[in-house]
């Protein structure tokens, strides 16, 4: 028989937990929830400037993804955002899974690296971009400097003023700062492995590479899934570091230009300087949110049958 | 007593249900008291102007002892949805910047301003083409306030050391870009990675001369002119021709940056607005800093000149019977607040009727050169960027593809074109 709620000998208590979940569910219903459904609510408005005008039904929603100029700028930021969140996932999931290993290492000094790895997520977004910018910058930054004193001078360009390369330089931005999270991540995934089973590795003699594969890695696999949703979400709505360093216009000439700033650019700013309008800009946001949900569901719907077939073999 | 503390335990969630559900009313009424009757909120989209404008605010706040004036700017980037966000729900400025033609209008359009007309019964004296800019049918939303102008800032210093001269004529400033580049100047302080600059300042500064200024804007405004027709494509031709003149990686600096660049005397010109002087001056140009207006073709040509409707002030709705606010909103429009704003922030040139003593000998300089000039405004600015694709979008996109050697000259003026074909009815 199940066990009724509460303390031992009184009568259920679920007055009492609607009581004080009651008060949490209003702030989130009011503050979360509410302007959710109320921004999808907008998206089949029309309207100029912040100003919902006539219900359009699903004509924002055909617009955006066939009629021009709104579909050219939709998909592109649709394809930049994929980029993005690639160069990161690469930099942030690999790059940092493989700091993680080595940093949980034995070694002096170790335990300072890995606060130091940190360091930069705790900064602003703002302040990252701004630092990207100033070494980056054509004229003084220190990153062609470098380049130049290494004898790499065929290198050099102006990395924020093409599309291909400024996206890039963005990804890198995020990745150096968020690279630290992931370490965090992996860390604390390889500290709580059980050393025992790492030693019997090790006297059954395997080696780096095979230690990594057949015990770190699989038992890592939840945390893998939890850093990539993690980027996944966090790419798909990221709008700081355009703003800190292409600007809302996505510069130059929307390379950088991802969902984040053209929802912003979209929804907040006059037609004469690219702005949609309210209904338009929720439009964007409600299909931005939608494809997050999906990439999510997706992710999980995948993971969790690759888990299992992974611990399976 | 169970039944006392059930009975309690409801009535406070009620109370805190109410208070959750009814929260923005509740804020939106507080912050409409924590001023007091007599404060006055007055915002802008210059940031940059805090202190400047509390001097101005001063003077008035000690000619009206019972009204304090605050003044709150919004970046320029987020002003528009703050504006209207705010004003909205009702806990917006009481008098606000407005720009000038669609993207004001739109605030008027959508209710956010009191019409002017019977409230400042002397705006009829202001001029009729600055007034066209923040009126509609007649109605009148905004004092037209100040105007900008565009030209090329030149370091005197550089100038010296090379034996140059301020150009008039367009070869004449090929030759001085020529000159200087040859002896390793930095000749322009000029950057691509943002558009604006190159439509705003470069294009429609520099250009009108060989577009036919008003008269060519009137036609492409009525769709007997198009971007593609001699006239605008020679335009975009003629601009062209400064790119070699640019810096190394031209195309990744930014607007600050080429601010910085040129304010810290690390580049011979730089093509600017008039409201860049106190930036340069406070960077610390000083008398180094020199400005000639845009060459004209040929020796004796008339200056077409880009005397841009910049900014209006506007008084947001539910203030027409706001003593304080009425009384600092006909103050706005007075010779002695205009006197005021032009001294504090050179390069802002105020539409007021009066008399005017410009200090700064730059701003004088850009004033001068409007008396022997035809005046217009920025090329696509005036209705031509009232709906998407906005003609302000489509020249700076064009443009940056231009300079960066994506697109000609010619295909610049052909996807502008293009974009405005899709909508502008004069087009169609």
């Amino acid at each position: 028989m199940r066990k009724p709620l509460g303390i031992p000998g009184q009568r259920t208590v679920w007055p009492m937990i609607i009581l004080f979940t009651l008060p949490a569910f209003l702030i989130y219903f009011r503050f979360l929830l509410l302007p959710i459904f109320q921004s999808i609510g907008v998206s089949f408005f029309t309207g100029s400037g912040m100003s919902p005008g006539e219900f359009a039904g699903l004509d924002n929603y055909r617009k955006l993804l066939t009629m021009n100029p709104y579909k050219t700028r939709f998909w592109n930021a649709f394809r930049n955002n994929l980029v993005f969140f690639g160069i990161v996932m690469v930099i942030q999931n690999g790059f940092g899974f493989f700091m993680a290993v080595l940093l949980t290492r034995p070694g002096k000094g170790i335990h300072t690296v890995r606060i130091l790895t940190f360091l930069p997520t705790t900064l602003s977004v703002i302040v990252v971009g701004f630092l990207f910018n100033m070494m980056l910058n054509p004229t003084w930054g220190i990153f062609n400097e470098l380049l130049s004193f290494l004898g790499l001078e065929s290198l050099i360009r102006p990395w924020l003023g093409e599309p291909r390369t400024a996206l890039t330089m963005i990804s890198i931005a995020v990745s150096w700062q968020f690279l630290g999270e992931s370490i965090l991540f992996y860390a604390a995934g390889i500290d709580s492995i059980n050393p025992e089973i790492l030693e019997a590795g090790r006297i059954d003699g395997v080696n780096f590479l095979q230690e990594i594969r057949h015990i770190i890695l699989p038992s890592l696999i939840p945390i893998v899934g939890i850093v990539t949703i993690m980027i996944f979400m966090g790419d798909f709505t990221q709008f700081d570091i355009v703003y800190a360093m292409t600007t809302t216009r996505g510069n130059p000439v929307y390379g950088t230009d991802i969902f984040g700033s053209l929802f912003y650019r979209a929804a907040f700013q006059s037609p004469a300087r690219d702005g949609w309008g309210v209904g338009m800009g929720a439009t964007v946001s409600t299909i931005m949110s939608l494809l997050v949900f999906l990439g999510v569901s997706l992710w999980l719907f995948f993971f969790h049958r690759q888990k299992k077939r992974f611990f399976l073999e | 007593m169970k039944k006392r503390i059930r009975v309690g335990g409801a009535g406070l969630l009620v109370l805190f249900l109410l208070t959750i559900l009814g929260l923005s009313p509740l804020f939106a009424g507080g912050a409409k008291d924590t001023g007091g009757e007599n404060t006055v909120t007055f915002t802008s989209w210059r940031t940059e102007d805090i202190q400047r404008m509390g001097q101005i605010n001063a003077r008035f706040m000690s000619e009206n002892p019972g009204i304090k004036v605050v003044f709150s700017p919004i970046s320029d980037q987020e002003y528009d949805a703050q504006v209207q966000a705010s004003v909205m729900s009702g806990v917006g400025a009481e008098i606000l910047f407005v720009r000038s033609y669609d993207p004001g209008k739109v605030f008027y359009d959508n209710g956010l301003l009191e019409p002017l007309n019977t409230l400042l019964p002397d705006l009829k004296n202001f001029p009729e083409a600055a007034k066209g800019a923040w009126s509609a049918d007649g109605t009148i939303y905004a004092i037209p306030f100040v105007g900008v102008t565009h030209g090329v800032y030149y370091n005197k210093g550089i100038f010296r050391k090379h034996g140059l001269n301020p150009p008039e004529t367009w070869d004449q400033f090929i030759n001085v870009c020529r000159t200087l580049k040859e002896k390793g100047e930095t000749v322009f302080a000029q950057g691509t990675q943002e558009g604006w600059p190159l439509y705003e300042v470069i294009f429609s500064g520099l250009g009108a001369n060989f577009y036919g200024g008003e008269a060519s804007r009137q036609k492409l405004l009525a769709g007997d002119l198009r971007l593609t027709d001699t006239p605008f494509v020679r335009a975009f031709e003629k601009v062209m021709e400064l790119q070699p003149f640019f810096p190394a990686g031209y195309q990744a600096i930014d607007y600050v940056s080429m601010q910085q660049m040129f304010g810290t005397g690390n580049a011979a010109m730089f093509i600017g607005g008039s409201w860049e002087i106190g930036i340069f001056e406070d960077l610390g140009l000083g008398d180094d800093l020199g400005w000639f207006a845009p060459p004209v073709e040929k020796a004796g040509d008339r200056l077409q000149y880009c005397f841009h409707v910049d900014a209006g002030i506007g008084l947001s709705k539910g203030n027409s019977g706001n003593e304080a606010a009425l009384s600092y909103l006909e103050w706005t429009a007075s010779p002695e607040f205009a006197q005021l704003f032009m001294d504090q922030l050179p390069g802002f040139f105020a539409y007021t009727p009066g008399d005017y003593n410009l200090s700064n000998p730059v701003a004088a300089k850009m004033i001068n050169a409007a008396q022997n000039a035809d005046l217009t405004v920025r090329t696509v600015w005036q209705d031509l960027s009232a709906q998407v694709p906005s003609g302000n979008g489509l020249m700076e996109e064009a443009l940056v593809l231009m300079y960066n050697g994506s697109i000609t000259p010619r295909q610049a003026a052909e996807k502008v074109q293009k974009g405005l074909d899709s909508w502008y009815p004069a087009f169609k």
